[in-house]
């Protein structure tokens, strides 16, 4: 009964304009594969749900219950490894293998969490840290499990069939492309039920202060596993997604720190512990490394015709800008975390109460 | 019947005793002073008691049941809750918010939660600022804030950790009437004060504490006409 009159309320706290803005963008996202048919364009759109699901399942625990953690590629190589490995070597289908993923994950995260969560602040930083670089160790180092540094090569996805009727054979990349839609708006779903429920209470708290919550009756072991246990499903849901769509994975990819800092860039980018966030994170971060990597900037220039194809500044950058995309990629991290310390969706609300302020 | 009881509570950091064999019971619906002077080892006494620090010695009873080694959200559950005297408001969230948090000990509705958050809001006049976030608060409404919060907890024992400290004279005589208000309602609580004429006015009986021990207990009338007392902690004036 309270279930329902919750519901309610949080229904009518939506703003009919808001609704119609995301019933439009979601129709228009349903309708993309059907009206664009690049499979290059499809990639990207791709990249950026899975990092959506990256960022929100992060979310959860860093932006909403304040636990900093930099080992995130603990939970999503973990679904990556349990899901291509089941497929490759068991020839289960990865429809299955991605939900053993899932509670791997969630067993993994249970017992990291009962170790790491009693250190605070930087402490767990550096314990969750240890706890991913212990696994990726351990994955290179089994080489009879996980075919160690030389990582898995997926060799044949099984079709996704109901009976005998087959719904998809992934050949191309629109099955990726709703699969990964749907699972970016189930956590999406998910943190909004959390925001507006007894334990997203309970997480904000926690974040806030611990001693305090924990003097209001919060457990905060419970409350802390918990939050870490429904973020680690969703990595893991997400490592599960990009092993099968890759077709390949190593340690060195998928259970790398880098792997946990690119995790905890989005929402810091896009803004922490707010539902857009992610979604703003990713939709900068991941056309900006695209474009970096691509040399989209200096084909650009070429093509304003500021620079000569020709000329000596023209060739050095058509020869070079593309090796260097890590480093531009990191300055301009930098530069975003120093002048929008609250992200570029916190940017934008200041800037928007600023010109209210003036106006008024 | 004492609704709170220690018996022998000691506390040692390391050789330093800041709790040396204290005892002393509290009976129900009455309001305890706890004075001393500073360092002398009243908000190490409340972390024993609410378990943020486990007690080195001795044993505590809350409702004539042992609570001694119990963690804070426990303890809370049972029915005590403290408030900090340097003030822990969830600074990015809203007063309203802030109370709820409180009141879902008891509930697991948004709904009814918000319903009890609002009513201590009105208790302690802090309703007008409900959708404010916490973080803009001037000091006394964040003490108000934090009484608003633990009584959402729907509390049988409070425990007060200076909650006047740092107010102006307007303010502390509102915090006062609250605390009256408070013991109307049936609510024991236990109040620690550098404010002598508040203390001596709320206060049913005082327990001084000196260097960690026990110095004295008894009605505020016994308390400042005890030579002891005086010489450690009250001073000349108040005799």
């Amino acid at each position: 009964m309270s279930m329902i009159s919750e519901a309610l309320v949080i229904l009518r706290s939506i703003k009919p304009a808001g609704l119609l803005v995301f019933l439009a963008v979601l129709i228009s996202l349903a309708a993309f594969p059907l009206v664009v048919e690049s499979p290059y364009a499809h990639h990207i759109m791709i990249l950026i749900f899975l990092s959506v699901i990256m960022g929100q399942s992060w979310n959860i625990l860093g932006g909403y219950t304040g636990q900093y953690s930099v080992g995130h590629a603990a939970y999503f190589g973990t679904g990556a490894y349990t899901t291509m490995m089941l497929m490759q070597y068991q020839q289960v289908p990865p429809w299955f293998g991605m939900f053993a993923g899932a509670a791997t994950a969630i067993a993994m995260a249970l017992i990291i969490g009962s170790i790491c969560f009693r250190l605070r602040g930087p402490y767990f930083v550096l314990a969750s840290i240890a706890a991913a670089e212990i696994l990726r160790l351990s994955a290179l180092n089994t080489k009879e499990l996980t075919n160690g540094a030389e990582g898995i090569l997926a060799t044949d996805i099984p079709p996704l069939k109901i009976g005998s009727l087959v719904v998809t054979d992934f050949l191309t990349k629109v099955p990726f492309y709703y699969t990964a839609l749907v699972f970016a708006l189930l956590i999406i779903a998910v943190t909004c039920i959390v925001q507006h429920s007894k334990l997203g209470f309970y997480f904000q708290a926690i974040r806030e202060d611990q001693d305090a919550a924990h003097s209001l009756g919060i457990n905060l072991n419970l409350h802390k596993n918990l939050s870490l246990a429904i973020s680690a499903a969703f990595t893991s849901l997400a490592g599960s997604f990009y092993a099968v769509y890759i077709g390949f994975i190593d340690p060195t990819t998928v259970l790398s720190m880098d792997m946990s800092v690119q995790i905890v860039l989005i929402c810091i980018i896009g803004g922490i512990g707010t539902i857009m966030g992610p979604v703003v994170g990713s939709l900068v971060l991941v056309p900006l490394s695209e474009a970096l990597r691509s040399n989209l900037i200096t084909q650009g220039l070429i093509s304003a015709g500021l620079v000569s194809e020709e000329s000596p500044v023209g060739a050095f950058l058509k020869e070079n800008l593309a090796h260097a995309h890590v480093l531009i990629y990191g300055i301009l991290v930098v530069v975003v975390i120093l002048y929008m310390p609250e992200g570029v969706l916190g940017f934008v609300r200041n800037m928007v109460r600023a010109r209210e302020r003036s106006n008024s | 019947m004492a609704i709170l009881e220690l018996r022998h509570v000691s506390k040692f950091f390391g050789g330093l005793a800041a709790n040396s064999d204290v005892s002393f019971a509290l009976e129900e619906g009455m309001i305890k002073g706890l004075i001393g002077p500073n360092g002398a080892g009243k908000t190490t006494l409340f972390n024993c008691i609410t378990g943020y620090y486990p007690t080195s010695r001795g044993e505590i009873f809350f409702k004539g049941n042992p609570i001694t080694g119990l963690q804070p959200d426990r303890v809370c559950r049972l029915g005590m809750v403290r408030t900090w005297q340097k003030v822990r408001p969830l600074v990015k969230m809203s007063v309203l918010d802030n109370v709820m948090v409180g009141a879902l000990c008891r509930t697991n509705s948004l709904s009814a939660a918000r319903e009890i958050a609002m009513e201590q809001l009105r208790v302690v006049g802090l309703d007008p600022k409900s959708g404010f976030i916490a973080e803009g608060l001037p000091i006394g409404e964040r003490k108000k804030l934090e009484m608003a919060r633990v009584l959402a907890t729907k509390p049988e024992l409070l425990l007060l950790d200076e909650v006047m400290g740092g107010l102006n004279p307007a303010e502390s005589e509102e915090i006062i009437q609250l605390i009256l208000d408070i013991k109307q309602r049936g609510i024991t609580q236990m109040v620690i004060e550098h404010d002598m004429k508040a203390i001596m006015r709320i206060s049913d009986r005082i327990v001084v504490l000196n260097s960690g021990e026990k110095l004295a207990e008894g009605t505020p009338a016994e308390i400042v006409s005890n030579q002891e007392v005086v010489d450690a902690y009250l001073g000349e004036s108040h005799a």
